[in-house]
């Protein structure tokens, strides 16, 4: 079983962002970046699926600023075989939107025939829970979003997705897309010798005009604002009061 | 920004390791002097150990300039544990250098911390002045016999292994010296009372004795009478890894003092508004990246093979002497608290302090920056 994993290049989850001065997106620039968390435990999905002897290969692609190649020899380094790079832009502000990230995908599970496509549910940096479903539809596949367990037999994935309310398991034909939620599982620490082997790993680099696909926007930001400030707490003398404060001032009661 | 990519990603990896586990348990180490086995146990999962140990011997084979960064990063989480790292890190360059085949096969199990290792130079009366040293090893047969005693050796209480300097010749100074493998669990080993120190209190220090110890011939590192030779040989590296770890005292420093100011407040106000505490941050800021600065200067001229002595002592002298003052000014920082123990910058404070000291002292290393001035003249 060949199991392509992609990573996203995403503004590291300790970075306090900043919006930029008019308001198009988050300030990029001179930022620290690192592997999208939920993609991070996709791929020690795949590694794992591998160790268990399960997968035969793994293999990781991103697509988007060159500086990407950082991310992709992350993902050698914790166990991927080798790495895809499409560069699509060479402007670190530029974002792909998911339909143009799923096309590219779509090409390149096209000429890598993978079983499985395993990411994360979403990216930290817009939310937008997308690519992975719309990935499943563009290739006519099953999908198993959410996960919190999978477990691969005879052909078939079978994943626990994590639902409003609990859990729900699910079984789904190879080939698939599976996306990673939170509790999948914990990534490991990447180790030393793994980094120095990582650099003998082959990466390979695209140009999205090698791969054809239309990657135009289709969607405008009309306005990024940073979340109001949290204004300080008010002590309250008694419970008569705090009650009287929860119905009259707050109206939750 | 003068790091490569490979160089970053290990700094990455050991930064999150450090800030998950690390970190966390300093205060207790700290409290309860305890060897933390089970963290280095993982440390060694991560190959943090023998950084320098090529591919082919086992290690990752990473550069000076990578193994500064590892040893900044575990400071920054505890000290005692970057030392360990550091411990370990000389005695797998002594054995890559100058052990037989049949003694380097000892290296993984070194790595893997499995067999833990000592360095054994000080003596009651060699401690700057190693030549001073009275541990002897007399031939007898076609191996020795050693008989002597050693003080303040980290990991006595708790080493497999000592790397032993000893007297192999009266009459030949500094020549004669040598280098002997030693299983401390040998009969006329003996184990002195574990040392209670100021800082750095995870690390095991005590004493050894050695009452007639016999050594076979395979326990000699290298060729006899080269002992000081090697010992120095291997001193650049070690000096560049204290003063990552003084770095890496001053950076937790740094960070602790910055998150209490921003949060502590007086006369109505957050401390960090207040342009007294203000120059306090940014001296300690500016001389935690000067320090930073040297010691990626002096490990990359150790990777070039350019002469790297002067700015090794350097990077030590300063960077010891910087921990120092700029820990005491995070405790002024936090003021009272700074003070009291299970506070982070109390016992960074007291960790500090011995930077200044081990790896040979500042004021030798002032002597040996004056040397190197007057021998080879003022530009470096």
């Amino acid at each position: 079983m060949k199991i392509l994993v992609p990573v996203k290049r995403v503004v590291d989850y300790n970075v306090k962002v900043r919006v930029k001065a008019d308001g198009s997106g988050v300030d990029l620039s001179g930022v620290k970046m690192s592997m999208n968390p939920f993609d991070e435990i996709a791929l020690e999905e795949a590694v794992r699926l591998k160790e268990k002897g399960l997968a035969t290969e793994v293999v990781a692609v991103s697509a988007g600023v060159g500086q990407a190649r950082d991310t992709l020899r992350t993902a050698l380094a914790m166990g991927a075989d080798r790495a895809i790079l499409v560069e699509t832009s060479t402007d670190v502000n530029d974002d792909l939107e998911p339909l143009a990230v799923a096309k590219i995908l779509a090409k390149l599970v096209e000429t890598e025939k993978p079983d499985l496509v395993l990411m994360g549910k979403q990216a930290i940096d817009n939310d937008m829970n997308a690519t992975g479903q719309m990935l499943a539809a563009l290739l006519g596949w099953g999908q198993a979003t959410f996960a919190s367990q999978v477990d691969i037999k005879d052909g078939a994935a079978t994943v626990t997705r994590e639902v409003d309310g609990g859990l729900q398991t699910i079984r789904v034909n190879l080939p698939a897309v599976v996306t990673a939620d939170l509790r999948l599982n914990e990534p490991r620490y990447v180790s030393l010798p793994n980094i120095m082997k990582a650099k003998k790993k082959p990466l390979e680099e695209k140009k999205i005009s090698d791969i054809g696909v239309d990657i135009t926007p289709r969607l405008q930001v009309v306005r990024t604002v940073e979340p109001a400030q949290r204004s300080a707490g008010v002590k309250v003398g008694s419970v008569d009061e705090l009650i009287e404060k929860l119905k009259n001032q707050a109206g939750v009661i | 920004m003068f790091l490569n990519e490979v160089q970053e990603q290990v700094l990455e990896t050991t930064r999150s390791f450090v800030d998950a586990v690390i970190r966390p348990a300093a205060e207790a180490l700290d409290r309860e002097e305890r060897f933390p086995s089970e963290i280095y146990d993982q440390m060694a999962e991560l190959g943090l150990f023998g950084i320098g140990v090529p591919e082919e011997l086992g290690g990752p084979g990473f550069d000076t300039l990578t193994y500064a960064v590892v040893m900044e990063e575990l400071s920054r989480g505890y000290a005692s544990i970057a030392d360990q790292c550091g411990l370990v890190e000389l005695i797998s360059t002594l054995l890559v250098r100058h052990g037989t085949e049949s003694q380097r096969k000892i290296l993984p199990e070194i790595l893997s911390m499995r067999r833990k290792v000592a360095y054994c130079i000080t003596e009651p009366e060699a401690g700057t002045d190693v030549s001073g040293i009275r541990t002897t090893a007399e031939r007898d047969g076609n191996g020795w016999v050693l008989n002597g005693g050693k003080i303040w050796i980290h990991n006595a209480p708790v080493a497999d292994t000592g790397f032993v300097l000893a007297r192999t010749n009266k009459d030949a100074g500094n020549r004669g010296m040598s280098i002997f493998i030693v299983d401390l669990h040998a009969q006329g080993v003996d184990r002195g009372p574990k040392e209670h120190k100021m800082g750095q209190r995870a690390s095991q220090v005590g004493g050894l004795d050695f009452q007639d110890v016999r050594l076979g011939p395979d326990a000699l590192l290298g060729e006899e009478g080269r002992g000081f030779h090697m010992m120095m040989s291997v001193l650049d590296k070690g000096r560049v890894g204290i003063a990552s770890l003084a770095v890496g005292i001053a950076q937790a420093g740094l960070e602790a003092a910055v998150d209490y100011a921003g949060t502590r407040k007086q006369f109505g106000k957050h401390i960090s508004e207040f342009q007294g505490v203000q120059w306090l941050l940014a001296d300690m800021a500016k001389d935690i990246e000067a320090a930073r600065l040297l010691v990626y200067s002096a490990a990359s001229k150790i990777d070039r093979g350019l002469d790297a002595t002067r700015s090794c002592s350097m990077a030590k002298c300063f960077a010891g002497d910087m921990a120092v003052a700029r820990t005491a000014d995070a405790v002024q920082v936090f003021g009272g608290s700074g003070y009291i123990r299970g506070f982070e910058v109390e016992r960074l404070y007291r960790d500090a302090k011995i930077t200044q000291i081990y790896e040979g002292t500042n004021q030798i290393q002032r002597m040996i920056i004056a040397r190197e001035l007057l021998r080879k003249g003022a530009r470096s």
